[in-house]
C-alpha cells in the first residue's frame, strides 16, 4: 500500500507541475463552462417560452434540462481528455527510462499500475471538482436533486476510471505517447459507439449483448439519477481487466 | 556475495551475452570491461532484476533473482548508464521517493544521507532537469544507495563526464566501496577500474574472456621494452640471442622483446652492456584489454 500511496503521490504531482495537467483542467474548465452557460441560456429560453405554454411549463426541470446535459456532454469531453492525461503514465518512464527506478525497487508490477491509476484517479477527482462551482451556482438558482447529481458524479468517475485504465494500458505497449493517446482513443471510442450499433441491430442475444458492452448505456442510467449494481459492475470490471493487462504488460517489460 | 552462473540472454536469434559464470566475494569491488556492446549492461540488468535471463541463474546474497526480486532489489543499489530520474522533480523529493520505494523505514534521514553522501545538499531543492550531467549522475547514484545497499552495481558512473567530473565520481566511488560493501562497476575508463577495483571482469562478444586480479591478468615479462644508450645492429643481436625471445622490434626509440615466458631477467642481463636506460616488463591495463577483447564488439 505504501508503493501504491508514494507512486500514486508522485503521479498526482506530475499532473500539477506539468504543462499537460494544466492545458487539460483549463480546457476541461473552459469546454465545461461553454456547455454550462449553453444548457441555463436554452434554460432561460424555454422559460420565457413557457410562460405562454402552461404545458411547457410542467416540462421545465433544472435535473432534466442542464444536469443530465451537462454530464452527457462530459463524456465527449472525458473520451479526449482521460487518453491524454493517461498517455504519458508508463510510454514517458520507459522513454526517459525512469523506469528502471520503479523496475529495480522492491516494488511489485501491480503497485506500479495501481499507483500510476491512482494519481491519475487523483487529478481526475480534481477535474470534477472544479465542476461544483457550476452546480453551486445551480443549487442557488434552483433546487437539483442531490440524488441526481450524486449518482451523475459517480458515474464521471466510473467513466473518467474506466477510460484511464485504457489510456494506462495504451501507455504500457509502447514509448510513443502519441501512439498511446491514439491506441486509448480508439479503444474509447470503440466502446462507445457500441451503443449506436447496438441501437440499430435486430432484438436479439447479439444486440443485448453489444449494448451491455457500450459505456453509454451503462453511464445513461447513472444520468437518470438510478444507481445499479449492474452498470457499477461493468465499470468496474472493465477497469479491473485493463489495470490486469497493464499489470501483465509491465511484468513482461522486467522479463522480456 | 554475487554468483552468476551460466548466464543467457537471447533476443531471438542475437545471443546478447552466452554462458557468463563468474562470482564475487563480498566486499569484493569488481570492475567490469568490455567493449560497447558486449554484454556488460545486460548481465548488470540481470543481476539488478529489471531484465529475465534466458538461461542460467543469477543470486545475490543467496536469493536467486528470478525466484525473490524483490529480496535481491532490497539487498542491492543499482544505478543505470542513464540515471533512471524523474526530471519534474526536486533532488531532495526524487531521492525520498526512491528511499520509499526502496522500504526505508526513516525516509528522511536515509534521504539526507545519501544526498550527503554523493555531494548534492547545496542543490537539493532544484529540479533535476535544471542540473548538468555530472550532478544527474550522482541523482543515479544516490537512488542506488539511499536504502544502504549490500551491493552496489554500477553501470558505467562516469560515463559522458568531463575529466573533474569524472575524478569527483571516482573518489565518490572509491569512499562507497570501502567496507564490506560489495561494488560490481563496469566502465570504459580503465584508469578508473585501476583506481578502485581489486578484480576484473572482461567480457566480449556476450562471454566471459578473463577475470582476475589486475596484477595477475598482466602477462608480466612476456612483452619486455628497454631503452639503450647505445642502440645498433649488437645490440639487436644480442637481444635476438635471449634464449625464449619470438621477435624483437624497434619501436619510438625503444627495444621491444617478445617472448613466451618472462623475458626480464634475460633482457636485463643482455642490455646491460648497451647502456640501459629503462626497462619496463609489465603490460598496462590497456594492452591487457585491447589483447583480451581483440576482434572488437560483435
Amino acid at each position: 500500500m505504501r508503493n501504491i500511496l508514494a507512486i500514486g503521490k508522485r503521479e498526482f504531482s506530475a499532473y500539477m507541475t506539468a504543462p499537460i495537467g494544466w492545458i487539460i483542467l483549463c480546457a476541461f474548465v473552459v469546454l465545461f463552462s461553454f456547455f454550462f452557460v449553453a444548457s441555463l441560456m436554452f434554460y432561460d429560453q424555454a422559460s420565457a417560452e413557457a410562460v405562454f405554454n402552461p404545458y411547457q411549463a410542467d416540462q421545465l426541470n433544472l435535473n432534466d434540462m442542464i444536469v443530465v446535459p451537462l454530464f452527457g456532454n462530459m463524456q465527449i469531453i472525458l473520451l479526449l481528455a482521460a487518453p491524454a492525461l493517461a498517455m504519458r503514465l508508463i510510454a514517458e518512464d520507459r522513454r526517459t527510462r525512469a523506469i528502471d527506478l520503479l523496475l529495480t525497487s522492491p516494488v511489485r508490477s501491480s503497485e506500479i499500475v495501481l499507483g500510476k491509476f491512482l494519481g491519475a484517479i487523483g487529478f481526475a477527482t480534481v477535474l470534477a471538482s472544479s465542476t461544483l462551482l457550476y452546480f453551486g451556482i445551480l443549487a442557488l438558482l434552483g433546487e437539483p436533486d442531490p440524488g441526481m447529481m450524486l449518482s451523475n458524479y459517480v458515474g464521471f468517475i466510473l467513466l473518467f476510471g474506466t477510460l484511464l485504465a485504457t489510456g494506462l494500458f495504451a501507455s504500457s505497449i509502447t514509448e510513443n505517447q502519441v501512439v498511446a493517446l491514439m491506441v486509448a482513443f480508439a479503444i474509447g471510442l470503440l466502446f462507445y459507439i457500441l451503443g449506436w450499433i447496438g441501437g440499430s441491430m435486430d432484438e436479439g442475444t447479439l444486440k443485448t449483448t453489444i449494448e451491455y458492452l457500450s459505456m453509454v448505456s451503462h453511464f445513461e442510467e447513472l444520468q437518470k439519477g438510478v444507481l445499479r449494481l449492474q452498470d457499477i459492475v461493468y465499470f468496474l470490471t472493465f477497469i479491473g481487466f485493463f489495470l490486469f493487462a497493464t499489470t501483465q504488460r509491465v511484468e513482461a517489460l522486467r522479463w522480456r | 556475495m554475487i554468483e552468476v552462473q551460466g548466464l543467457t540472454k537471447r533476443y531471438g536469434d542475437t545471443v546478447a551475452i552466452s554462458d557468463v559464470s563468474f562470482s564475487v566475494a563480498r566486499g569484493e569491488v569488481v570492475g567490469f570491461l568490455g567493449p560497447n556492446g558486449a554484454g556488460k549492461s545486460t548481465t548488470m540488468r540481470i543481476i539488478a532484476g529489471s531484465l529475465g535471463a534466458s538461461m542460467g541463474t543469477a543470486k545475490v546474497g543467496g536469493l536467486d533473482v528470478a525466484e525473490d526480486p524483490r529480496g535481491v532489489q532490497r539487498l542491492l543499489g543499482y544505478a543505470p548508464e542513464v540515471p533512471p530520474v524523474y526530471t519534474n522533480m526536486s533532488v531532495r523529493d526524487y531521492v525520498s521517493f526512491a528511499a520509499t520505494l526502496k522500504g526505508v523505514d526513516d525516509v528522511p534521514a536515509a534521504t539526507k544521507k545519501a544526498l550527503g553522501r554523493v555531494g548534492l545538499d547545496k542543490v537539493s531543492h532544484r529540479l533535476i532537469e535544471h542540473l548538468s550531467k555530472g550532478y544527474r549522475q550522482r541523482v543515479g547514484l544516490a537512488q542506488a544507495l539511499v536504502h544502504d545497499p549490500k551491493v552496489l552495481v554500477l553501470d558505467e558512473p562516469t560515463s559522458g563526464l568531463d575529466p573533474a567530473q569524472r575524478v569527483e565520481i571516482r573518489n565518490l566511488l572509491a569512499e562507497l566501496a570501502e567496507g564490506d560493501r560489495t561494488v560490481v562497476l563496469s566502465t570504459h575508463v580503465l584508469g578508473e577500474i585501476e583506481a578502485i577495483c581489486s578484480r576484473v571482469i572482461v567480457i566480449n562478444r556476450g562471454k566471459i574472456v578473463a577475470q582476475d586480479e589486475l596484477a595477475r591478468l598482466a602477462a608480466v615479462g612476456r612483452k619486455v621494452k628497454v631503452e639503450l644508450a647505445r642502440p645498433g645492429a649488437d645490440a639487436l643481436a644480442a637481444l635476438q640471442a635471449i634464449p625464449g625471445a619470438l621477435r624483437v622490434d624497434f619501436e619510438e626509440g625503444r627495444y621491444v622483446v617478445l617472448g613466451e615466458t618472462d623475458l626480464r631477467e634475460a633482457v636485463s642481463a643482455a642490455a646491460v652492456p648497451f647502456g640501459l636506460l629503462e626497462m619496463a616488463g609489465r603490460e598496462k591495463l590497456e594492452e591487457i584489454y585491447l589483447r583480451l577483447t581483440s576482434g572488437g564488439a560483435s
